[in-house]
C-alpha cells in the first residue's frame, strides 16, 4: 500500500483490477499535496520505504517472461538505432581523423621531398623506374604548362596503408579533396581511398584504380552515381597535377561529340579494345577485370598504345554490396607542380 | 531487468540518475569501440572493391 501511495510502484497497471478509479487516485494525490507536502506520517512512511525499498511482490511467470520480451525487444531497437547512428557518424569521424592523419604525413613528406619538379631520371635516389632509359634531362618546366605525361617519372615510393596522392572531383565541390590511400584492405579504405595495389599508378599508361566507400567512413564516393561525362578528377601526386575526365555513359557513346563542350575536350569516343568501357557501370563484386590496364579485357599487361585511364569503384546500391559502381576516365591534361599554381580544373566546377 | 538494475543501484535518486549515464556511456562504449567494429565486415556495405 505504501508504494501505491508512493506512486513509485513499477508494476501496477495503474486503474487495472483495482477498486478505485484512476480519478480517485489522482484526487488522493492531489488532497494530499504530493509526497513533499504531506503530512508527518506520509513522509515518515515514503522515507522509510525509500530506504528500505520494499521489493515488488512477486510476479506471475507469464507477466515475467512477457516483460522480459518487451524489455529485450527495446534493447534490441535501442542498439539497431546505435549501430546506424554508428555507421553513419561515428565510421566518418573516426574516418576522418585517420584521414587528416593521412594527409598530414603525407603533406610532410612531400614538403621534405622539395620543390624539385624537373625530374632527370636517376635523381630520385635510383629508385626510378625510368621508362626512357635516357639520361638526358626533361626539358625544363614553365609553371602552369601542361606537360607531356610520358615525361614525368614517378619519383615516389608507396607504403600500403599511407598516402601517396590526392585526388580531387571539383563537381563534388571544390573542396572535395581525399588523400589516396596505397592498398585496399579494410583498415586502408577506413582511412581513404585506396589504389589497388598491381593498377598503374597517377599518369601512367594503364589504369590508376581506386576503390573507396560510399557509405559510412568518410563515404568519399557516396556521390559517384551523380558524376557526369567529361566531369574532371584532378589527381595531384608529389611532383604532378594529372587531370582526368569521365568518359562518355554507354547513352552518349555512340553519338558522342567531344567538341560540344568546352570541358570535353580531349575525351575520347570510346573505340577500339576501349569500346566497351564507358564513364558509369554497374558490375559483378566479381569482375576484377574493370581495373585491368584495358577494362573488360582479359589481360592485365599494358598494351603499347595504352590510355591512360582513372577507375574509380565503389559499393552498389546504396547500402548494399550486391554490385560494385565503377567510373572510368581518360586523362586530359598533366602539369608539372610548381609553388602557386593550381590547375585551372579544380575551380571549374565541371 | 531496467527495473533489476534500477533497484541494486546504490545511492539516493538522483546518484542513480548519474550511475545509470555512467552505465549508458559504458555500454554505448562498448558497443562503438569493440562491438560494432568487430561485426562490421559482415555488414552489406563495407566492401567497395572487385576482384
Amino acid at each position: 500500500m505504501s508504494d501505491r501511495l508512493d506512486g513509485t510502484d513499477p508494476e501496477r497497471p495503474d486503474g487495472v483490477d483495482d477498486g478505485r478509479s484512476m480519478l480517485q487516485d489522482a484526487l488522493d494525490r492531489q488532497s494530499s499535496g504530493g509526497r513533499h507536502a504531506a503530512g508527518p506520517a506520509r513522509t515518515e512512511r515514503a522515507r522509510v520505504g525509500r530506504a528500505t525499498r520494499t521489493p515488488p511482490p512477486p510476479l506471475s511467470v507469464g507477466r515475467w517472461i512477457v516483460r522480459g520480451v518487451g524489455e529485450l525487444l527495446i534493447t534490441v531497437g535501442l542498439v539497431l538505432v546505435l549501430l546506424v547512428v554508428y555507421e553513419v557518424y561515428v565510421t566518418d569521424w573516426f574516418g576522418a581523423r585517420k584521414q587528416a592523419v593521412a594527409t598530414e604525413q603525407l603533406d610532410t613528406r612531400w614538403e621534405r621531398s622539395g620543390p624539385a619538379v624537373v625530374t632527370v631520371p636517376g635523381s630520385g635516389g635510383g629508385s626510378v623506374p625510368g621508362p626512357s632509359g635516357s639520361a638526358t634531362p626533361a626539358p625544363p618546366v614553365t609553371p602552369g604548362e601542361q606537360v607531356d605525361p610520358a615525361t614525368r617519372t614517378k619519383r615516389y615510393d608507396t607504403v600500403v596503408g599511407e598516402g601517396f596522392a590526392k585526388i580531387y572531383v571539383p563537381s563534388f565541390g571544390t573542396d572535395y579533396v581525399f588523400t589516396v590511400i596505397e592498398g585496399t584492405d579494410p583498415d586502408d579504405l577506413y582511412i581513404g581511398p585506396g589504389h589497388y595495389e598491381g593498377t598503374q599508378y597517377p599518369g601512367q599508361p594503364g589504369n590508376f584504380a581506386v576503390a573507396g566507400h560510399r557509405v559510412s567512413k568518410g563515404s568519399p564516393f557516396n556521390d559517384l552515381d551523380l558524376v557526369q561525362a567529361c566531369d574532371s578528377i584532378v589527381v595531384e601526386t608529389q611532383d604532378d597535377w594529372f587531370v582526368y575526365r569521365v568518359l562518355p555513359m554507354q547513352d552518349e557513346a555512340a553519338t558522342w561529340n567531344a567538341a560540344a563542350h568546352a570541358h570535353c575536350t580531349g575525351v575520347p569516343k570510346p573505340g577500339g579494345a576501349y569500346a566497351q568501357v564507358f564513364g558509369r557501370t554497374i558490375v559483378q563484386p566479381t569482375d576484377g577485370a574493370v581495373v585491368f590496364p584495358v577494362p573488360g579485357s582479359n589481360s592485365n599487361a599494358v598494351p603499347a598504345d595504352a590510355e591512360r585511364l582513372i577507375t574509380l569503384t565503389t559499393c552498389h546500391p546504396q547500402f548494399s554490396d550486391a554490385q560494385r559502381m565503377i567510373i572510368h576516365g581518360a586523362m586530359v591534361a598533366s602539369y608539372a607542380k610548381s609553388s602557386g599554381f593550381r590547375p585551372p580544373e579544380l575551380d571549374a566546377e565541371s | 531487468m531496467y527495473g533489476w538494475i534500477w533497484r541494486h543501484l546504490p545511492g539516493s535518486t538522483s546518484v542513480r540518475v548519474l550511475e545509470v549515464l555512467v552505465l549508458f556511456l559504458a555500454v554505448v562504449a562498448l558497443l562503438f569501440f569493440v562491438v560494432f567494429p568487430w561485426i562490421e565486415p559482415i555488414l552489406p556495405f563495407d566492401r567497395v572493391q572487385v576482384g
